[in-house]
Formats: C-alpha cells, structure tokens, sequence
C-alpha cells in the first residue's frame, strides 16, 4: 500500500528555484512515443493490397477516427484535423493500457499529462477559430448574448479545459487506485487480472475515446 | 489528552463507516430493483427469451452494484483502522471519508440502473441487436459509474494522506468539505448520466441501423454531464492539497466548509439537468437521422447552458477558498 500516491520525482536546483521533474511519468510517455513511431513505421513498411496484420491495425485506427473528424466537421477540415486526432487517441489509448504491464505506469495517472493535452486541444480549438472567424468574429462571441456575460462565457471555456483533463485523470488515477487498494485486501487472489479487464481495458479505451472525442466537439463548434 | 483523541478517532470511525455503508446502499439498491422490474415486464412480453433476459438482468445488476461494492470497501478499511497517525485532524478525516464515499455511490447506484433496464426492454424488443445492446448497456453504466469512482478516489486520498503537519483549525473544515463536495458533487451526475446512457440503449433498440452515431452521441453527452462531479472533484482536491495558513477565528474554517457545500450541492441539479437534455437528444436522433448535426449542437448548448449554475457554484467556491 506505500505506492499509493508516491511519485518518482527528480529535483534541480535552478538558481535558488527547485525544478521538479516526474521522472517515472516522461520516462512512461518516451516510452509510448517509441512504441507508437515503431507501430507507425512497422504499419507503413512493405504497403500491400493485401495487407499483413499489423497494416490492417493501422488502417482500422485511420479509418475509423477520420470517419470520426469528418463526421464532425466537414470533408477538408477532416483531412487536416484528422493526423491530430489519430495520434491523440493512439497515445491516449496506449497510455491508459500500459498500466497492465509489470513496472508500467500509465502516465495519464498525473495530472500534468491530461492537462496538457487538455490545454492542446484548447490552444487548437481557439487558434481554429480565431482563422475561421477572424479576430474580431471571435471576440464578438463572448461577449453574446449580453455584453456582461463576457466574464462567464470566459470561465466557461476554461472550465472546458479543466473538465476534460479531470475526466481523464479521475478515472485513470481512480482504477488504478481501486486496484492497488483491492489487490492488496485480498493478497493478489484471483480478483485482480478481472479489475485489471475491467478498469484498464475498459473504462481505459472508453476515456481515451471521450477525449478524442470532446477534443473533436471543441475544434468543431469554434469552426463552425 | 491522547487517548481522549484515540477514542474520537475510533468514533469518527466508526460513525463514518456506518454512513459510507448506510448511504452507499440507497442508490445501487433503486437501481437494481428497477432493473430488474423492467426485466420482469420484458419477460412478461416475451416468454422464449427468458434465458437471455434473466442474464442479462444479472449482469446489469452486479454493474449497478459497484458503487455500493466502492461503499463497502471504504466501510471495511474505516471499521479496521490502523491509528498510526494520533491527531484531532483525523477525526474529520474518517468522517469526511465516509460521508464522500457514502453519498457519492447514490447517484451511480441510480444512474446505472437505468441503461440496463432499458437494455432489458430493448432486447425483448429487439433480439436480434442483443450484442451491440449489451455493450452499449455495459460502457453506459461503466461511465455512470465515474462520479462514484471520483468520490472513492476522495475518500481514499483522504483515508492514506498524511495531514499531521497541518494547524487544526481551517484544516478539519478543509476535510470536511472537500469529502462533501466529492460526494455530494457526484449525485446529480451519476443520475444525470444514467438517463442519457438509457435513451442511448433505448435509441439502439429501435434504430439498429443508427447505432454507430447513437453511441457517439451517447459518450458525448455523458461526458458533458459529468463535468460538475468533476467540479466537486477539483474543489475536493484543492481543499486537501492546499495548505491554509492557521487560524483562531471560526469564519476560516466556516468559509472552508462553505466551499465544499457551495460546490456539492450546486452541482446536483446541473447534472441532473444535463442528463435530461442529453436524454432527449439521444433519443431523438435515434428517430430521425437527418437531424443528428442539429440536435447535437442543441444539446451541447443546452447543456452548457444548464451547467451555468454548476459554474456559478464553482466560482463561489473558489472565491470562498482563496479570497474569504
């Protein structure tokens, strides 16, 4: 039960600041960067008509999380979300599974990796729309319907980003806690690898998939 | 002195795992029995898939069952305490930690319930789509079950860290009310969520072919009627985290507790209210495929709209921690 909450930390003293590096977490999210350009690289070597299986895993990804983009925005803007958008759910996906592995941790079991994502996808959003729109389109919507809801509608969208990497850590970081917490009351017997299906697998990939999703919802209403 | 703490410890124990246990039993048990009182009337109409309908019956009813299952988890680590840590903190700690878990397992008791009896009903209606009927019944009610999990995540915190080096007198009403605005916080969610995951179940049964952007649809309102139970997670999270600065006067520890209140029970109607907007929609874009762009965006406004009290609490919150 002592894992419960430790976090393997690296501190730098940086002119008489410390800097605080989570060094279990970058490790896990290299980790998963190498695993990802290998599976890319291993998907796109010796392209065929018939493809072998690793291909086909590829093209199921693309497939159906383009389908996804296009759904949401048009044709042309579902070609050009559309890379972001694969790999945000493939590096999500791996990241909520990883924990299954012996000495893994899923890095999205710390607040920081949601919240960046979080805050990508804003900065995207916002950016999109500020193209879209023009600046002074853009501006003009927070100040709708009435001029004084201007303070609101800004708290709204940062509550946006706060909700969406919340969701994510909550979750990851609640299963993973619950399994710890049940492993260790029933000494490791026979309940763990259903959590393990259940917590990880599971709710892993139905997390990963709202945040991709939610991160296409967003981008989406600030083009339209 | 210490062993007059060591005996409110134990009573705050104790007292916090009979109301983790005591609470946590309401939600799952409604859940359940409505489950299975659509599952009889599901059999009733169809008698040759019995088999099929009793099992799926069951398999709801265990998921309906985990947020008690969390309740009891809590119940059992607060009735087996280890008393390493001596100090008056923890007697708001054990009692926060019971009350966060015990009301945080009604909503998902409730919520979950209710894709799987819909699940029931659609099966009945519909056997040939009972695969893709199961897995939409299993994700609704494994996310329903997300406001619970937040709320077990609070308690746990709360049981395993270590708050000794903390002055008492903001610090026990920090406890208290970030266990109230968890648990509090995951009530109007978990129903929330649990009406917009039955109309998803309810959409797929009647509209096979729709099921794809039904889904879709479902994941996203739920994951928009989550967010205030993910308000109570964050003002819960502050609270415990943050260290406030010692104080004699009982207006500190007043606006502490205020703040998790504020949050806790702010967030039970917006997410009650976002489930019924999100409901609405899934249902009808079941029905009517052209409309589905439309009534997506109707529903994200109308929830955002919805929500606009949940942040009103957020903001009052915040304010009662930092400025207050």
């Amino acid at each position: 039960m002592e894992e419960l909450g430790r976090i393997k930390q690296l501190i730098v003293p940086f002119f008489g600041h410390d800097m605080t590096f989570n060094i279990g977490v970058i490790i896990m999210t290299w980790a998963i960067f190498g695993f990802l350009l290998l599976f890319g690289y291993l998907a796109s070597k010796n392209r065929r008509i018939i493809p072998g299986p690793v291909q086909v895993m590829g093209e199921l990804f693309i497939n159906q999380l383009y389908g996804l983009t296009e759904d949401a925005m048009d044709e042309e803007l579902g070609k050009k979300y559309g890379p972001l958008i694969c790999a945000l759910f493939m590096f999500l996906l791996v990241s909520n599974w990883c924990g299954m592995l012996p000495f893994m941790e899923e890095p999205t079991k710390d607040l920081n990796t949601p919240l960046s994502m979080g805050l990508m996808g804003f900065v995207i959003a916002h950016f999109a729309g500020i193209r879209a729109k023009g600046f002074k389109g853009y501006i003009k919507e927070y100040f709708e319907p009435m001029f004084f809801m201007m303070p609101l509608n800004l708290i709204g969208e940062l509550a946006k980003v706060v909700s969406i990497s919340f969701r994510l850590f909550g979750n990851i970081m609640g299963g993973s806690i619950i399994i710890l917490v049940v492993s260790h009351l029933v000494y490791s017997v026979l309940l763990p690898p259903f959590l393990n299906a259940f917590f990880t697998i599971f709710v892993g990939a139905i997390q990963a998939f709202v945040f991709t999703m939610l991160t296409i919802v967003y981008i989406a209403v600030q083009v339209k | 002195m210490t062993d007059d703490i060591q005996v409110w410890m134990k009573v705050a124990a104790f007292v916090g795992g009979g109301m983790a246990m005591g609470f946590g039993a309401i939600g799952a048990a409604i859940g359940e029995g409505y489950t299975a009182s659509k599952a009889n009337e599901a059999i009733a109409r169809n008698p040759q898939l019995s088999g099929d309908l009793f099992k799926t019956m069951l398999v709801g009813q265990a998921i309906a069952e985990t947020a008690s299952i969390f309740a009891l988890i809590i119940a059992m680590l607060l009735l087996f305490p280890s008393f390493s840590v001596i100090s008056p903190l923890m007697i708001a700690t054990y009692l926060a930690a019971g009350l966060c878990m015990g009301l945080g397992a009604i909503g998902s008791g409730i919520g979950s319930g209710l894709p799987t009896a819909e699940a029931c009903i659609g099966i009945e209606r519909q056997p040939g789509m009972k695969n893709r009927i199961t897995t939409i019944m299993l994700a609704g009610s494994a996310i329903a079950q997300s406001p619970a999990i937040f709320a077990l995540v609070t308690s746990l915190i709360l049981l395993f860290i270590d708050f000794s080096g903390k002055p008492v007198s903001p610090t026990w009403a920090a406890i208290l009310g970030a266990g109230l605005a968890s648990g509090l916080g995951a009530i109007g969610s978990g129903i929330g969520e649990g009406l917009v995951a039955k109309s998803g179940c309810e959409g797929i049964a009647r509209q096979p072919l729709g099921a794809t952007r039904v889904t879709n649809v479902m994941l996203l309102g739920m994951a928009v009627t989550e967010t205030t139970a993910i308000y109570g997670l964050l003002i819960a999270c502050i609270l415990i985290f943050k260290s406030f600065p010692a104080a004699e006067s009982i207006a500190a520890s007043m606006a502490l507790l205020g703040a998790g209140l504020c949050m806790g029970i702010g967030a039970i109607g917006p997410g009650i209210g976002e489930g019924f907007a999100g409901q609405s929609a899934v249902k009808w874009i079941a029905r009517n495929e052209e409309g589905t762009a439309t009534l997506t965006r109707s529903m994200l406004v109308g929830q955002a709209v919805a929500e606009s009290t949940g942040i009103y609490a957020l903001v009052i919150s915040l304010i009662l921690i930092f400025v207050a």
